[in-house]
């Protein structure tokens, strides 16, 4: 079982590079989403997948059972699914504000920061 | 009194200078001078009781647990240093005071408080025993200088020029600080002394090659020595007092001061006495030529100041107890003859407003006292009798003629010394004696506070040449002495007799003449000689500068080229090299987990799925229909976990995918849903090459992640204690709540300003609405 959650782990990362390497803002969005959901898994299969058993003690129990699944890595993950909806919510914020004033979300047309000219420009070619 | 207080007077009143200074007004300069005066008190009184090679030690610690100590030392060479930077110092702050007059009181008060900072940096420099403290000390005096060649910062050559020795010296004392740790490496200690004894052990380190060349590297820089000698006459932007104390008579001096010190420590190297002879007679020669092809008064005495400090340089590196007699001579005549003439250049310079020696004639009548000063140093610099000068230059060529050094010395010194008398003669006879000023030219005469320095440092220089006795006992004997390491009698006389030593002088005095008269001619020739500026300049300075410049914009223009799609697949190429070097590297060598044991249907479904799901959401063209696809991973990946033993997970999940989906959809409805690609197809290529490799650097580590055994303390520790202390069956959130709460106090804080970014974002829409 291990090889096809590599595999597909794998397979995901690569979707979600290539989607973040496309210039449009919100497939890059979609990117980052398709990332994070790999990492997690990542996250997930480092602690590996093994049982079914959900890590709670048994009432009765002062200590978690052998059976149960490795709770360390699900904390981590609930924190980084939490900041993971925090960043791209913010993300289509920006998004939205960028193509409500400048009109595109496309990154080729989105250069008023490079319009503005480098500093090597000088002043006067500055715009 | 101990010399720590000497050292802690100097900063306190340093740090007092400028307040003190706005407050006293025009007297400023002449009540601040107390401060070095009764610093050179001090230290006479410190060290009248020094006989032979001996020094006055004082332990303090500073960080003990490193072994590092600010240990002080003094001892005849170091108190001669000493009383050369605070005696001198006092004489520039009574003239700087005067130099001022004129000009705003601020400006004045700040130039007093950095020339005293300095000499307080300049006494800690030579007092320190310590390598580590005598670096601090010497960085310092190389920032001050900074400021002070930089004082008039609103001109764009000051700001160049002090930036160009800042570069070279703070460079320079980075390469000592280098050759400073390697010798506390191999001796076990930080102390200048130790080293100074243990030559041996140094010579038979492996690191002494490496260790010469640093410490080399350092002096050099710091005394313009060549190649590193164009940054010296640049720095004569700096006002001329600042000139006058650093740039001719102290600061430039810490080189000369570094190697003699050293001088024993490489005793047992041979390299290093050649060393200073190449370079040291290259200088001379160079700055000779340079100085002759100037015409700027203060660049003509600069340029003889490298030269004198090529001088010097080279007679650290000559055999012999004469050399060492005369460095200390020679070293103290300069400091009296070229302050001096600094002192008179600064006043002729800020009495006509010119800065010329062409265009500056006949001061004599307008500047009496300046222009006797200027004449008697002038007869000191070309090594006259009956100056102090004439007796250093005398040991000079007898240090040579003992040594036995071979021509190259020879003839550098005895061509450096005859360029010094022409030299003279151009600084004094021409500005102040020969022709006549024009109507007008002069703005104002002279004040005593403007020729109480010249004056002072002309008559010792006299003084010290007609009763050498005066100068013997208290100064030079015990300097020579501590350079060699042992008691040397020093018995200087003006008159020899007919010696090889006087014929030399004779031919220096002789050749001078002549190049004084051929002068006109001769700097015509030179000034029209582009390609021997370019030559001995400071164009190879320049052209490393703009080299670094040049190639930081392209690589900005490279790098920062305003396409995000590049700067993504820089970050994505690097991280997969590394990574794949990584894995490649690791040893020992990974294994590879490839089984499919506790194979379950269920899963391998969903995970199928998702990874369906993930290539549609690449290849949809349009937006919302990825935004499908990309939503079916997220609630396929909340199914797994639920699959496998982490309900809380599977919640969050789905929650928090539902309402990913509903704030993309949002977003969507405000766009085009099917913009165009705007990858070409060789970006396609690339980026489904990066991806690709991405995947497969993913898998190879997830494979061997898993055959590597895991490390379950941290597990099995929550596992053990979640109920027992933080009374919680649901191990998860017992870890999420209490055992790292602060974490968890984090992210909700992230969360807090993700939401306050996104209302201020989707506000400022709002407020910019309103007026329309």
């Amino acid at each position: 079982m291990n090889l096809i959650y590599a595999l597909a782990i794998a397979l995901l990362t690569g979707c979600g590079v290539h989607m973040l390497l496309s210039r449009h803002v919100v497939r890059i969005i979609l990117g980052v989403s398709l990332l994070s959901a790999a990492v997690n898994l990542v996250i997930f299969y480092s602690g590996r997948i093994s049982s079914t058993v959900p890590p709670v003690i048994e009432p009765g129990s002062s200590a978690l059972s052998e059976a149960a699944a490795n709770p360390l890595p699900q904390a981590l993950i609930l924190t980084a699914i939490v900041i993971g909806f925090a960043l791209i919510a913010f993300a289509a914020a920006l998004a939205l504000q960028a193509q409500r004033s400048i009109g595109t979300l496309d990154n080729a047309g989105l250069d008023v920061a490079e319009s503005l000219g480098t500093p090597f420009d000088g002043p006067e070619k500055r715009r | 009194m101990p010399l720590s207080a000497i050292l802690w007077i100097s900063f306190l009143g340093s740090a007092l200078a400028r307040p003190l200074a706005l407050r006293l007004g025009q007297r400023a300069g002449w009540v601040l001078a107390i401060l070095p005066a009764s610093l050179f008190g001090l230290l006479w009184i410190a060290g009248s009781g020094l006989e032979g090679a001996g020094a006055i030690v004082e332990e303090v610690a500073w960080v003990p647990s490193l072994g590092i100590t600010l240990d002080l030392r003094l001892d005849g060479f170091s108190r001669l240093f000493g009383l050369m930077i605070t005696g001198i110092g006092t004489l520039v702050t009574i003239y700087a005071g005067a130099y001022f007059a004129d000009k705003p009181a601020h400006k004045g008060a700040s130039f007093l408080a950095l020339i005293l900072l300095f000499m307080s940096a300049m006494l800690g420099t030579v007092l320190s025993d310590s390598l580590i403290g005598l670096y601090v000390f010497w960085e310092l005096t190389s920032l001050v200088s900074f400021l002070l060649i930089g004082f008039d910062s609103y001109k764009a050559s000051a700001r160049k020029a002090a930036l160009q020795s800042l570069i070279v010296t703070a460079g320079g004392g980075l390469a000592l600080f280098a050759g400073i740790l390697l010798i506390g490496m191999e001796l076990g200690s930080f102390s200048l002394s130790n080293a100074m004894q243990n030559s041996a052990a140094l010579a038979a380190s492996p690191w002494c090659g490496t260790i010469m060349v640093l410490v080399l590297l350092g002096a050099f820089t710091k005394s313009a020595q060549v190649p590193f000698h164009f940054w010296l006459p640049n720095a004569m932007e700096a006002p001329t007092p600042a000139s006058a104390y650093l740039h001719s008579a102290t600061m430039v001096k810490l080189g000369v001061y570094l190697l003699a010190r050293f001088d024993l420590a490489f005793a047992q190297v041979p390299a290093f006495g050649t060393a200073l002879i190449v370079f040291g007679g290259l200088t001379v020669l160079v700055a000779s030529v340079r100085a002759l092809s100037r015409t700027g008064y203060k660049a003509v005495l600069a340029q003889s100041t490298v030269s004198s400090l090529g001088v010097l340089v080279l007679l650290i590196g000559l055999e012999g107890p004469v050399a060492a007699t005369a460095t200390v001579g020679f070293m103290l005549a300069h400091a009296l003859y070229k302050a001096t003439l600094f002192f008179c250049a600064g006043t002729a310079i800020h009495a006509t407003g010119r800065t010329s020696l062409v265009e500056i004639n006949g001061l004599r009548r307008a500047l009496p006292v300046t222009a006797v000063a200027a004449a008697l140093a002038a007869v000191a610099m070309a090594g006259l009798p009956p100056t102090f000068s004439f007796i250093a230059k005398e040991y000079l060529f007898e240090a040579q003629l003992e040594s036995g050094s071979g021509w190259f010395a020879l003839v550098a010194l005895v061509l450096g010394s005859a360029v010094f008398v022409a030299i003279a003669g151009i600084v004094s006879l021409r500005p102040f004696f020969l022709g006549r000023s024009r109507e007008g030219a002069v703005h104002h005469g002279e004040t005593p506070g403007l020729f109480l320095g010249p004056a002072v440092l002309a008559t010792l220089g006299l003084l010290l040449g007609l009763l050498p006795g005066l100068a013997v006992a208290p100064l030079l004997g015990p300097a020579a002495s501590a350079l060699v390491g042992q008691a040397l009698p020093v018995s200087p006389a003006l008159w020899h007799g007919l010696t090889p030593m006087l014929g030399l002088s004779a031919l220096a005095v002789l050749l001078g003449l002549a190049l004084y008269l051929l002068w006109p001619r001769l700097l015509a020739r030179l000034a029209h000689l582009d390609w021997l500026d370019r030559l001995l300049g400071d164009a190879g300075y320049n052209h490393a500068f703009e080299g670094v410049l040049a190639l930081a914009r392209r690589c900005t223009l490279v790098l920062q080229n305003g396409d995000q799609r590049r700067y993504t697949a820089t970050v994505v190429g690097a991280t997969l090299l590394v990574t794949a070097v990584g894995l490649v590297l690791a040893a020992p060598p990974l294994a590879i987990d490839l089984s499919l044991e506790g194979l379950r249907l269920a899963p391998a479904v969903v995970v199928g799925l998702m990874v369906a799901a993930g290539f549609a959401a690449t290849r949809m063209r349009s937006l919302p229909a990825a935004l499908v696809a990309v939503g079916i991973v997220g609630f396929g990946s909340a199914l797994l976990f639920l699959l496998n033993g982490a309900p809380d997970l599977a919640m969050t999940q789905f929650s928090v995918e539902a309402l990913l989906v509903v704030i993309l959809a949002a977003l969507l409805l405000q766009l085009p849903i099917r913009p165009p690609s705007t990858r070409s197809a060789g970006e396609r290529r690339v980026d489904a090459l990066l991806a690709g490799g991405f995947g497969l650097v993913t898998f190879a580590a997830l494979a061997a992640m898993t055959a590597a055994p895991l490390d379950l303390r941290l597990t099995e520790f929550f596992a053990a204690r979640s109920y027992p202390e933080a009374f919680g069956r649901n191990v998860v959130n017992v870890i999420l709540v209490d055992f790292r709460a602060i974490d968890t106090l984090g992210e909700i804080a992230v969360v807090a300003f993700a939401a306050m970014a996104v209302w201020g974002l989707l506000a400022r829409r709002a407020k910019g609405k309103e007026p329309t």
